[in-house]
């Protein structure tokens, strides 16, 4: 009867406005920084005592805040193509491989995900100040793809473990090339994999601070890098302008998400 | 064919004698990730015995200052805080959304995925904001009548738990959702056709049962949090540093990589044993966030 939510008595109540004020303590936080980055007020009042574009145009005026979000793209869209790219290749030996520590290695892959970003963000701090890739494009785009790859591994492996390999053998024995059979039969097949794994890694590398703010130097920072500079100095409403931006992105690729998993199920 | 008989052990024997297949497709992430993540995180643990002298010194160093000390108390606090905070409001939510008509849930749900999914420094820039001094919480507290004065709630331990309970509130709603969903609901009425009134409904059936899934995700919301570094930094003020932002200073203000070494390696055994009793009792489990 506790699982009968018309069963469970005034209980009902009580779990329903736990919830409620649950949804509405995790939502306050972004429609409160939306509603301020239009405010007219410098010290963040809310209310605020009227609305205004300024900082809007105070973040499109500065071309520092355009840089960052300008490298930030060129490395998400970097990464996104080298993850997603060595993610299926990848998955497709540890998928369709047969070899001694398969599963050990698998382990290997993912533990970036549960490793304390700051262990990996100084470890690769060190490393590459001695190589001499700190502060470069490559180096953020190599310490990005560190953490993005596990989540293309994961979200492509599982889409290939659901895919029957004898429909991509009878396209070889229709006459296709190997080759030709995976690309023309088997990722149209996982091409809902491919998707999820290109998202994961855009945004992993899109939103990434920690180890961004080791890599980044004076001439090279992502946008995240510039939010965490103009956070510590003060918190200017152009910050709240930034961030909304940010969570405008965020909203377009879940929602880009969800309607290419409805696409992709009919 | 299957995959999974070629991976199990009982053939593996034959498996020697055959050559291995598709090895070569891993090769090209084997070597990326061996060259950008095993070496550089071996080599940071290992300076941390070899510098500045050869010996255990830096760990001595780490055990015996009360500075140090105090921030490995405030970091497990402040994480145990959050984890029982996150259960406490967690199950609740996780069993309504298991038991509530679709419509209501998916609404929900979306809330809960875009709060995962947006920018971590976005919301905590909003937390600053809101627990200011002069921010939105203290000001409907006054104008409730609640408080006279202002509360510190942000440069303070207060601030860090409010803000990382908000960050881990979905890791634990969603996952715990999951396992509740799975529950028989029959065995739950044959409790109470057995004379169990709700309460004990509740703590001798429902609670039990949904028992691995809050000690799995309780567990999983305790070592995010230990290893944290953005929230806790712009929350918490200096006086009040946790684990892996001392980490971060050893490196980048004192340039000492033997101390951040150390510091580094104490949160990653911890972090990878608690990992380790995870996988050991209740499974795998996919972690996530920064």
């Amino acid at each position: 009867m506790l699982l009968n939510l018309d069963r469970l008595g005034w209980w009902k109540y009580v779990l329903l406005a736990i919830t409620l004020l649950t949804a509405a303590f995790l939502l306050l936080p972004i429609v409160f920084i939306a509603a301020l980055s239009f405010g007219s007020s410098q010290w963040l009042i809310f209310p605020p005592p009227g609305w205004t574009f300024q900082w809007y145009s105070e973040l499109f005026a500065d071309p520092r805040w355009l840089g960052s979000a300008w490298t930030s793209l060129k490395i998400a869209v970097i990464v996104t193509i080298l993850s997603v790219l060595l993610g299926l290749v990848t998955s497709f030996g540890l998928v369709r491989g047969s070899f001694l520590f398969r599963d050990a290695l698998k382990a290997l892959f993912l533990t970036p995900m549960i490793l304390p970003v700051v262990v990996l963000a100084v470890a690769l701090y060190a490393f590459f100040l001695k190589i001499g890739l700190g502060g470069t494009l490559a180096g953020f785009v190599i310490s990005h793809l560190v953490l993005a790859l596990p989540f293309s591994i994961l979200s492509i492996s599982s889409a290939l473990e659901g895919f029957d390999k004898s429909i991509e053998d009878a396209a070889v024995l229709c006459g296709a090339s190997p080759l030709e059979a995976k690309i023309r039969v088997t990722l149209p097949a996982i091409s809902h994999g491919l998707f999820s794994a290109a998202v994961f890694s855009f945004l992993t590398s899109w939103d990434e601070v920690v180890v961004a703010i080791f890599m980044s130097s004076p001439t090279l920072q992502t946008l995240p890098v510039k939010v965490w500079a103009t956070l510590r100095q003060d918190l200017t409403p152009v910050v709240a302008a930034a961030s909304t931006l940010l969570i405008l992105l965020t909203i377009i690729l879940m929602a880009l998400v969800a309607v290419v998993r409805k696409v992709l199920k009919q | 064919m299957s995959t999974y008989s070629d991976a199990s052990g009982a053939i593996m024997p034959l498996q020697k004698a055959r050559r291995a297949t598709g090895f070569g497709g891993v090769v090209p992430a084997l070597a990326f990730v061996a060259i950008f993540f095993v070496v550089p995180v071996v080599v940071l643990l290992l300076r941390s015995v070899l510098e500045p002298v050869p010996g255990l010194g830096n760990y001595a160093q780490l055990i015996g200052s009360a500075t140090y000390f105090k921030i490995f108390v405030n970091t497990f606090i402040v994480s145990g805080f959050v984890t029982v905070i996150s259960l406490l409001i967690g199950f609740p939510v996780a069993w309504a959304l298991a038991i509530m008509p679709g419509r209501v849930t998916s609404v929900i749900f979306a809330i809960l995925l875009l709060s995962m999914w947006t920018n971590l420094l976005a919301r905590t820039y909003a937390w600053m904001v809101l627990l200011q001094r002069t921010g939105l919480i203290n000001k409907m507290l006054m104008a409730m009548g609640l408080i006279d004065q202002p509360l510190a709630l942000v440069n303070n331990l207060t601030g860090v738990t409010i803000g990382m309970t908000y960050i881990m509130l979905p890791f634990i709603i969603l996952p715990l959702c999951g396992v509740i969903k799975k529950i028989d609901p029959s065995i739950l009425q044959a409790a109470a056709l057995c004379g169990a009134n709700r309460w004990q409904c509740l703590t001798r059936v429902l609670l039990p049962l949904a028992m691995p899934g809050m000690a799995a995700g309780a567990l999983m919301v305790f070592v995010m949090s230990l290893g944290y570094f953005v929230t806790p930094s712009l929350l918490g003020g200096t006086a009040n540093m946790m684990l892996a932002e001392l980490i971060a200073q050893f490196v980048q203000s004192l340039v000492n990589w033997g101390m951040g070494g150390a510091a580094a390696l104490v949160l990653l055994v911890v972090t990878l044993s608690l990992y380790a009793v995870q996988l050991r009792f209740f499974g795998s489990q996919n972690p996530g966030g920064r």
